[in-house]
């Protein structure tokens, strides 16, 4: 099928790209990479007739540290994020997922952004950022807005993003040192696949007591979840096969999937269940991922 | 592992590298979908956007009136027949009465520019009234099943039967009675359906589209345009993938009718989501199978009820359903039997040829079957085949004699030491080992064959060797250069292939069943045989003796210790006027006549092959992970180990998609679900697990230089033997493909 038309505008600047978008609000479609914006073209399935390229705006593609902080420009692209001894310092967790994101060619193009403003619930860099305590900040001409992860979203493909606002940054904590982490995705192959499933956790243990634990699911409702019946659970207790086996079932009970042709509802729950199970076990087992500062590896 | 044995050939069993591999590595080879041709008009097809239904009127005025449009074409102007099917000519060109699946074309648009074009397809009307839709085997069944065809929904119905089974059951010490499922597989070849026609000087429809049998694809084009064969020329390469996808009619008709209504060259090329919609899949599959045993492990009988999804039409349904009958009874003695197979129509696409061919269907049930009954008999699986394996010699269940049998008894004797239950990779990760046996014909058993091939000396010093087979990535042209080679004793690389085009190729056939190595190679090694004999003469006549005094070596005819090469004589015949090119035609070895109700039952020449799958289970999520494969052949003698190795590799992985994760859905209404890369999903080159291939040393006599054929086997036994991996991995028994995890727990 041949492309529709569409006209595209590429800034130099942000100031240029919001001021584009006040005018021309909804008639107007922000793309970073284009890795999700292009299949809707060439399926037909994109209503505007104009592109905000925001490719040349090199102020939105950084990852900075600010104090207890890291910053990511909202353009960043993930082969960026992947190869960043920031992150990779200090939020790990998120470079887990990033890595399976698609394949290299999607890495090289996508957006953390694109990411966020594609707001599937399958999106595999969002339940990182709900457990990093992520804060969206959303700007506009003349004005800026901070909204926390858990508020973002509002269902599939639904956020609190207004049509004249860009995302601009994500901001995250950096993970304590010596806590426990991981991003488990299941999907049908092993590069290329739309999560069936996936979850983010941080497990912060002093001894042998969890402080903490940080759980967020996707896939499994309308929006990435955040398991919190099941971090309550935890809180103060023991980490043992007991307790793993309670945290997994209340994080299944959190779900609410569909069944599509990826999985069926009840299937997603019981895989719910072995992500989180079989996580939380290797951690027991002491072969979990655990974040250690100072030592900067680049994957 | 590819083994490359002493051998006292030169230029066989050789890995000499594909003559066609430096243009596709380079990406500078085009294909037929990537030719511009000047001046060309754009087409489209309008397709239907109900699955089953009554066509009322079809609105084309305001399509005509688009500025640039030069044809909107509907079954009105359609010349002469309004059919094509590669067995029953059934399937309308443009639908006329009814729509029977969604996507089925109704018109064709072809304009001076793609807008155009589109917005010409955008206001064509069409008045369909709905009808009830028939999505599943056992929906077509059912006695109130709205009819797709006026004689009902069961497009094919054969028995076979031999002995009493009946008598046989009674006896038997195990009975085991089962219902297996396959489901609808998508080729899902990187090039897309499509091509370019045009009207030459002469008056030719040159039909230029990716494609397996150029000839039979102009027959079909001829009785659609009323016109003899010979003004239309169709050219099949290059292809970029096939499987079986492009065997029938996809885009030459309406390319042929396109150029031959507005007399401009027209380009026509399916996107990625019409390929998903309208392009051709592998048949789903419902098999009852009814088998017993003796307390020795000796099967007694064997009762199937075969069920194949042909979907709207026929296509090469027949005899896809005579493979799945030939196969069902694996390569096994089974004194008594009874085959019930039904072709069945539903809404569900159009069904039609893909690697293996109706053998993977019947494969998965009778090797599941064949791995439960050793279970219950508590014996090796390895064990219970070698005893019931048919022997060389042998009369087979077809009342065919077996003729090479012994590759298979040796290939399952090597599988002893190749079955073992790996390790454990951690927690929760159950591993499991499973095996299946294949077996499949080549060629098209009792059906008539005479491919005839050529090969021309061209005095400037090459030998162009010709054929009609298409080669679209399975590496044919390289191995046949190879054959003749070693005929003739000559480098490859003073070969020139020329196929898969009726203006220089002649009809040896298309490419399937596995069967251009056997037949074109055998067909250009009788041409190879004219050749020699021809220029032996003018040999002799050169020396001034007599011909048969005259050798041959390497190129060159000797007499006492003068010398002179082919392409010598070639000049002196050219310029005595006489033809340099060598045509021969074959009579396909086979037996007299088919087994009744069928049309190409039984094969002489079989392919064997042995799989041994060893995976990994999640327990808790129920993700297969296929770890290792080994795969024994018997192909015969190897023309090209590397090359025949990759035909295994790549059937098995696309085997392991079709066993894992592959299954083509339609929706309530009968609209096909997922029909791209991003929702119908394939493998990766990730995914792939060690895979282990060896070659059973085989010579088949009837072959060229003892080859059989390849394409096919690997991907045939791989449902069976992950199934047996997986009961094997977490102790539980599946019937139906894929094993998708919330299937497995
Ligand atoms: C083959 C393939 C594989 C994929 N695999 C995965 C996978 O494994 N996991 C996964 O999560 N995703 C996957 N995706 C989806 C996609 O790559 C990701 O969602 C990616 O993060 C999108 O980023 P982008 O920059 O390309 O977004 P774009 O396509 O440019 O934009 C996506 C959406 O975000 C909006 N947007 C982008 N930037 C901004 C901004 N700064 N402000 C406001 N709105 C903005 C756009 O308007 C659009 O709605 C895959 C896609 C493809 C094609």
């Amino acid at each position: 099928m041949a492309y529709e038309k569409v006209e595209v505008y590429s800034p130099r600047s942000l100031a240029e790209a919001l001021e584009i978008l006040s005018q021309k609000k909804e008639q107007i479609k922000p793309v970073a990479g284009g890795t999700d914006v292009m299949v809707m073209l060439k399926d037909g399935a994109l209503k505007e007739k104009e592109l905000l390229n925001l490719s040349y705006i090199p102020e939105l593609s950084y990852i900075k540290e600010k104090e207890n902080h890291i910053l990511i420009g909202a353009t960043t692209k993930y082969r960026e994020i992947r190869r960043s001894p920031i992150i990779n310092a200090y939020a790990p967790i998120l470079i887990e997922a990033v890595r399976q994101i698609g394949s290299p060619q999607i890495q090289n193009l996508g957006t953390i952004g694109g990411n966020l403003g594609t707001a599937s619930p399958a999106g595999d860099s969002i339940p990182p950022l709900y457990v990093l305590n992520a804060k969206v900040k959303l700007q506009k001409v003349g004005s800026a807005r901070e909204v926390h992860i858990d508020k973002f979203f509002l269902g599939p493909r639904k956020t609190v993003r207004e049509a004249d606002e860009l995302i601009t940054e994500i901001s995250v904590d950096k993970m304590e040192p010596g806590s426990y982490y991981f991003f488990e995705k299941l999907g049908l192959r092993s590069a290329n696949a739309i999560s069936i499933v996936n979850a983010a956790g941080i497990l912060s243990l002093e001894n042998k007591t969890i402080k903490y634990l940080r759980l967020s699911l996707g896939a499994v409702a309308p929006t990435v979840i955040r398991a919190t019946e099941a971090e309550e659970e935890a809180k103060g207790k023991e980490l043992t096969e007991d307790l793993i086996e309670r945290i997994a079932k209340l994080a299944s009970e959190a779900t609410r999937p569909i069944s599509d042709i990826r999985g069926t509802a009840e299937y997603r729950k019981k895989a719910t269940y072995g992500i989180v199970y079989e996580a939380l076990y290797k951690i027991l087992k002491g072969y979990g991922k655990k974040i250690e500062y100072g030592f900067e590896k680049i994957s | 592992m590819i083994t490359e044995t002493i051998s006292k050939y030169s230029y066989i069993n050789k890995s000499i590298p594909r003559i066609d591999s430096i243009d596709k590595v380079a990406g500078s080879l085009l294909y037929l979908t990537d030719l511009k041709l000047e001046n060309a008009l754009y087409a489209y097809t309008f397709r239907s956007k109900v699955a089953h239904g009554k066509i009322n009127a079809i609105y084309t005025e305001d399509a005509e009136k688009v500025n640039g449009v030069k044809a909107v074409l509907t079954y009105k102007d359609i010349p002469a027949m309004n059919g094509y099917g590669a067995i029953v000519p059934e399937i309308p060109v443009l639908a006329y009465d009814k729509v029977r699946y969604y996507g089925e074309p109704l018109a064709l648009v072809a304009a001076e520019t793609q807008e155009a074009a589109l917005e010409a397809l955008n206001r064509i009307k069409v008045d369909i009234t709905p009808l009830p839709v028939v999505r599943s085997i056992d929906e077509a069944l059912d006695e109130n099943a709205p009819k797709i065809h006026e004689k009902g929904n069961i497009a094919r119905h054969t028995v076979v039967r031999k002995g009493d089974v009946e008598k046989a059951r009674s006896s038997a010490y195990i009975v085991l009675e089962r219902i297996y499922e396959t489901p609808m597989q998508k080729h899902m070849f990187l090039e897309p359906e499509g091509g370019v026609a045009f009207v030459d000087e002469e008056g030719v429809i040159n039909v230029l589209a990716g494609g397996q049998t150029p000839y039979r694809d102009r027959i079909q084009i001829s009785r659609v345009l009323g016109i003899p064969p010979e003004k239309i020329r169709v050219k099949n390469t290059p292809t970029g993938g096939a499987f079986g996808g492009k065997d029938d009619i996809t885009v030459q008709i309406h390319l042929a009718l396109l150029a031959y209504k507005t007399k401009r060259p027209v380009k026509l090329v399916w996107s990625r989501e019409e390929s998903g919609i309208a392009g051709f899949h592998r048949t789903a599959s419902k098999i009852k199978l009814r088998t017993s045993v003796d307390r020795n492990g000796y099967l007694l009988s064997n009762e199937a009820t075969i069920y194949l999804d042909s979907g709207a039409y026929q296509s090469f349904g027949p005899t896809i359903l005579d493979v799945s009958i030939e196969t069902i009874n694996g390569p096994y003695r089974i004194p008594n039997y009874v085959i019930d197979a039904n072709l069945v129509y539903t809404n569900n696409g159009i069904a039609s040829a893909f690697r293996g061919f109706g053998a993977p269907e019947s494969n998965f049930a009778i090797e599941s079957m064949m791995n439960e009954l050793a279970d219950e008999l508590k014996l090796d699986p390895i064990d219970l085949r070698l005893k019931n394996i048919l022997k060389t010699g042998e009369v087979g269940p077809f009342d065919n004699k077996i003729r090479h049998a012994e590759g298979l008894e040796e290939a399952l004797k090597r599988a002893k030491e190749l079955f073992y239950r790996p390790d454990p990779t951690g927690p929760f990760q159950r591993t499991g080992v499973g095996i299946a046996v294949a077996v499949k014909g080549v060629g098209f058993g009792t059906l008539p064959e005479y491919p005839t091939a050529a090969i021309e000396i061209v005095p400037e010093g090459r030998v162009n060797i010709m054929f009609s087979n298409v080669d679209y990535g399975q590496g044919i042209n390289t191995g046949n250069a190879q054959l003749v080679a070693e005929k003739l004793q000559i480098p490859v690389s003073q070969i020139n292939v020329l196929h898969s085009d009726t203006k220089f190729a002649p009809d040896t056939g298309g490419s399937s069943a596995s069967r251009s190595t056997f037949n074109a190679g055998n067909a250009l090694l009788l041409a190879c045989e004219k050749a020699l004999s021809e220029l032996k003469m003018e040999a002799a006549s050169y020396f001034m003796t007599k011909s048969d005094l005259v050798t041959y070596k390497d190129g060159y005819f000797y007499f006492k210790d003068k010398g002179v090469s082919i392409y010598e004589l070639a000049k002196r015949l050219r310029l005595k006027g006489k033809s340099t090119r060598f045509e021969a035609t074959l009579e396909v070895p086979r037996y007299a006549e088919a087994v009744e109700g069928t049309l190409e039952v039984p094969h002489m020449v079989y392919m064997y092959g042995v799989i041994i799958t060893k995976v990994v289970v999640d327990e808790l999520l129920g993700k297969i992970k296929p770890r290792e494969v080994d795969f024994i052949a018997d192909i015969g003698n190897v023309i090209n180990p590397a090359i025949a190795a990759g035909q295994i590799e790549g059937g098995i992985i696309q085997g392991l998609g079709y066993s894992l994760i592959e299954e083509l859905n339609y929706d309530k209404d009968g609209k096909p679900l997922n029909i791209n890369y991003t929702t119908y999903v394939v493998p990766v080159i990730s995914d792939s697990p060690l895979i282990n291939v060896e070659f059973i040393k085989s010579y088949e006599e009837l072959g060229p230089f003892g080859a059989k054929g390849v394409g096919e086997i690997s991907i045939i036994p791989v449902g069976a033997s992950v199934a047996d991996a997986v009961t094997d991995a977490i102790g539980k028994r599946s019937y139906k493909l894929p094993l998708l995890p919330w299937r497995i727990i």
